[in-house]
């Protein structure tokens, strides 16, 4: 962004770059009459898929973004999150729709402001203030924060305040490493932009998987409640990053979690990985391998599962799924009604080794070999009766839907198979059997955490290590709780614990929160590193075939197997938890094209979060690998990898290699490795997280 | 040429239509925008609209036919036209889209209908009243049109 002020040479904000996405023609025309008279460099695109397309190529191509709420391909709010979470541009929602709980609605999502139509012109001349803003509170990230740079880490944090930026934070040389190279280019080049009052050119501050997972188990720790940014700081124990860092990305992870507990809608979201998607998300390495196993995965489910995950920083559950079947992560795909969206699917992590979960099917391009979900209905899961009900999940209930459908009616789920998810709050939510029924869409809320992972049943549970057992995470029974995000209402809803037991490794989106933090047991081990989300093993509710679900459970170090790491979009496939071994999957989805292109580079958004892991359980879970899946992954443009895979993605070890050795356990089946970790190239990590 | 009685047409013309609240303040707004450089905004937004518009009402003709209990498919589709119809300042039949998603709110079909009859009824007579309208523009020239004098 800054860029464009740069650019234009101080003339700002004339020239300031607008994107205008807004599906009715009229009110494009209009509005770009009027930004042009506001002297206003404006591009409008009528399509949103096309506009993430045009601002992932092209992310400092725009200093702010215009978007309609209600638009046929996309929910405006999904849009609004991914933007946020893959390249941090201010977005200005605007609807004719003016009641109040909408816009709440969208300033929740991060809307830096809701215009409601018809817009005025004295109301676009000001919208460059919010481009301002976001670059002046970045700053003050910066010069508040104590970058090893500027060792200025004492500095007091007097502003406790959680600026919804990403931080950006001046990074030290750890996150630099992980950061791809491109992503670090693009990071200098955003410092090097414009930003007035930054004085050093600081790095972003990439909240990769790793990172992700180490301020989840954090959070876990302390406890959701009590969780504050100080004392996160400390636990992290991470040099460079600072306590606005920290804030702001709680913050977000905070909102997320709110989300996912409103979003209860029960909409499942068949975490099936889409077979035909093909590709799934821009991981591309990634493999869902809980979605990908069935490869079934609607694009919805995993576009939902992925806006779940992209909403919040959330991992992606990984729900372990250790068998192929069980392995399924239910990509939700986040706002299908249209049929539009298409689950971008965070790759799962596969690469962990082993692919315990022998889930991720190599059939799905992007999902890993997850067993195959099945195809998932499209009919709605256990939603409701309106056909459109699945439709109207899809705007914003997402991700959550998908899981709590699942949840809710396992029977009508999934085909059967989700009865036997215990969906954990954690958000992991691994129907039991394979999620077929997880109907293609609609509603699913573009996050749901990939980690509806159906999961096994007992055998699959049984599999898991003692102490990985937790109560499946799905849990069928409680309606609510997103598999994924869950966190807040899986763990009050579901008598499971959350899948999250981050063994020492950071979760990433495990986030156990308050009581249902599964210990250890169970949740995906991240034994070895963090593991992105852990995804519960038993917990993953996946009762028979944990769809891709990761899990991370032991297993060795695993390559986290973030389930996916999906684009942004929806699908989460993050949802792979898996019973041990099997890395779990952070479907991810790209809102855009989830099918399967997953690059394991993903991007995962700035949650770092490379879904992959399905986290499982806690809550969060499905927060890491809703990152990743969310909304970064298939940032093609974007090097980012934050919480990709690359290291994380593969659910390390955890995942009880015995175990799962189905077939479908390799994880990484798209992302190549097969157990072992991804290569670091892609995921910009090196070795695991 | 003498524009004054032209003018003097158009300029009351335009007030009646804002005084029968056919229009609104967004259309002034519209207004503002034409100038040399796109001297017939106004026209072109509004033959965009009434094209984009015809195609949303048989929309949702078709779905009170087809999907008559879907009232979120309905809700949703009178959503479009109503913030299209907003950004032209078209108000009357804006209000009109606003008393439909009331009764699709209340699932009141027959409502729906009949509200859905008044829209097309609104939609055909701004239709009507703005070509004239443009019409007499047109024959005042660009220059002229652009001026916003008689505002």
């Amino acid at each position: 962004m800054a860029a464009a002020a740069e650019a234009r040479g101080g003339d700002f904000p004339v020239g300031m770059k607008v994107l205008v996405v807004d599906d009715d023609p009229t009110c494009l025309v209009v509005l770009k009459r009027m930004l042009l008279e506001c002297r206003y460099d404006v591009t409008t695109c009528p399509q949103a898929t096309r506009a993430l397309t045009m601002l992932r190529e092209n992310r400092r191509g725009f200093d702010v973004i215009i978007s309609d709420v209600h638009m046929p391909d996309m929910d405006g709010f999904r849009l609004l999150e991914l933007v946020g979470l893959e390249m941090d541009l201010p977005v200005i929602m605007m609807s004719a729709d003016s009641r109040t709980d909408i816009v709440m609605k969208g300033i929740k999502h991060g809307a830096c402001d809701y215009l409601i139509k018809p817009v005025r012109m004295e109301e676009l001349k000001n919208i460059w203030q919010h481009v301002v803003r976001k670059k002046f509170n970045e700053n003050k990230d910066h010069e508040h924060s104590g970058s090893l740079d500027d060792t200025d880490r004492n500095r007091p944090n007097n502003n406790d305040n959680e600026y919804a930026s990403s931080a950006n934070d001046g990074g030290d040389g750890s996150w630099k490493s992980q950061k791809k190279k491109r992503e670090k280019e693009e990071d200098e080049a955003d410092l090097e932009s414009g930003d007035p009052s930054s004085t050093s050119k600081k790095p972003r501050v990439v909240w990769s998987v790793e990172l992700h997972q180490q301020f989840v188990n954090a959070v876990n720790h302390l406890g959701i409640d009590k969780a504050v940014p100080k004392k996160i700081l400390e636990l992290m124990n991470v040099p460079g990053l600072t306590r606005e860092n920290v804030a702001s990305h709680l913050q977000k992870f905070r909102l997320y979690l709110k989300r996912i507990a409103q979003h209860h809608a029960g909409i499942p979201h068949p975490f099936v990985a889409p077979a035909s998607s093909a590709k799934v998300a821009p991981l591309g390495g990634l493999e869902f391998q809980a979605l990908a196993a069935s490869g079934q995965i609607p694009p919805q489910a995993l576009a939902a599962l992925q806006d779940e995950l992209l909403g919040r920083p959330t991992s992606s559950l990984a729900l372990p799924g250790r068998d192929q079947s069980s392995l399924r992560l239910a990509a939700i795909k986040g706002n299908k009604p249209h049929g539009e969206r298409e689950i971008a699917f965070g790759q799962p992590i596969y690469k962990c080794q082993n692919n315990a979960y022998g889930a991720f099917p190599q059939s799905s391009p992007g999902l890993g070999g997850l067993p195959s979900f099945g195809a998932w209905p499209n009919n709605k899961l256990g939603m409701t009766d309106s056909p459109s009900a699945l439709g109207n999940v899809s705007n914003s209930q997402n991700s959550n839907l998908l899981l709590h459908e699942l949840q809710q009616q396992p029977d009508s789920l999934l085909t059967g198979t989700l009865q036997n998810i215990d969906v954990k709050p954690s958000g992991i939510v691994m129907p039991s059997q394979s999620l077929n029924a997880f109907p293609a869409s609609e509603g699913i809320s573009p996050n749901q955490n990939p980690l509806v992972i159906p999961s096994q049943s007992q055998s699959f549970l049984a599999s898991i290590p003692p102490s990985m057992k937790h109560e499946p995470l799905l849990a069928s029974s409680s309606p609510s709780n997103s598999l994924l995000g869950g966190i807040d209402m899986v763990n009050q809803a579901s008598t499971s614990q959350p899948l999250i037991s981050t063994h020492g490794a950071n979760l990433p989106g495990l986030m156990n929160r308050s009581s249902n933090a599964m210990p250890s047991s169970g949740i995906c081990n991240f034994q070895s590193g963090n593991n992105p989300y852990v995804v519960n093993q038993n917990a993953m509710g996946v009762s028979s075939r944990p769809p891709g679900v990761l899990k991370t459970e032991s297993t060795d170090s695993l390559n986290r197997s973030y389930g996916y790491i999906g684009g942004s979009t929806s699908v989460d496939s993050g949802l792979l938890s898996s019973q041990s071994k099997n890395p779990q999957y952070g479907l991810l989805q790209n809102p855009n094209d989830i099918t399967g292109s997953w690059s394991p580079s993903q991007d995962i958004d700035s949650y770092g979060n490379t879904l992959g892991q399905g986290h499982p359980g806690s809550t969060s879970s499905n927060y890491q690998s809703s990152n990743v899946a969310l909304g970064k992954l298939p940032d093609q443009g974007r090097g980012r990898n934050h919480g990709f895979v690359g290291k994380g993605t593969c659910i390390p070890s955890r995942f009880a290699v015995d175990e799962v050795e189905s077939p479908t356990n390799n994880l990484s089946h798209s992302i190549g490795s097969s157990a072992d970790i991804v290569n670091p190239d892609i995921f910009g990590f090196s070795g695991q997280m | 040429m003498d524009y004054s009685n032209l003018r003097r047409q158009i300029f009351s013309m335009k007030k009646s239509l804002f005084d029968q609240g056919y229009l609104d303040e967004q259309f002034n707004q519209l207004e503002e925008l034409q100038d040399d450089s796109s001297p017939n905004f106004v026209e072109e937004v509004v033959a965009l609209f009434f094209k984009d518009s015809s195609r949303l009402l048989t929309n949702i003709e078709q779905a009170l036919e087809k999907y008559p209990q879907d009232f979120y498919r309905l809700d949703s589709l009178v959503h479009q036209f109503k913030g299209s119809g907003s950004s032209i300042g078209a108000l009357r039949m804006k209000n009109e889209c606003s008393m439909f998603k009331a009764h699709c709110s209340d699932r009141n079909l027959e409502g729906c209908r009949r509200s859905l009859q008044k829209m097309k009824r609104e939609h055909a007579t701004l239709k009507q009243k703005l070509e004239t309208y443009f019409q007499l523009l047109r024959q005042v020239g660009p220059r002229e049109r652009a001026v916003n004098s008689w505002k």
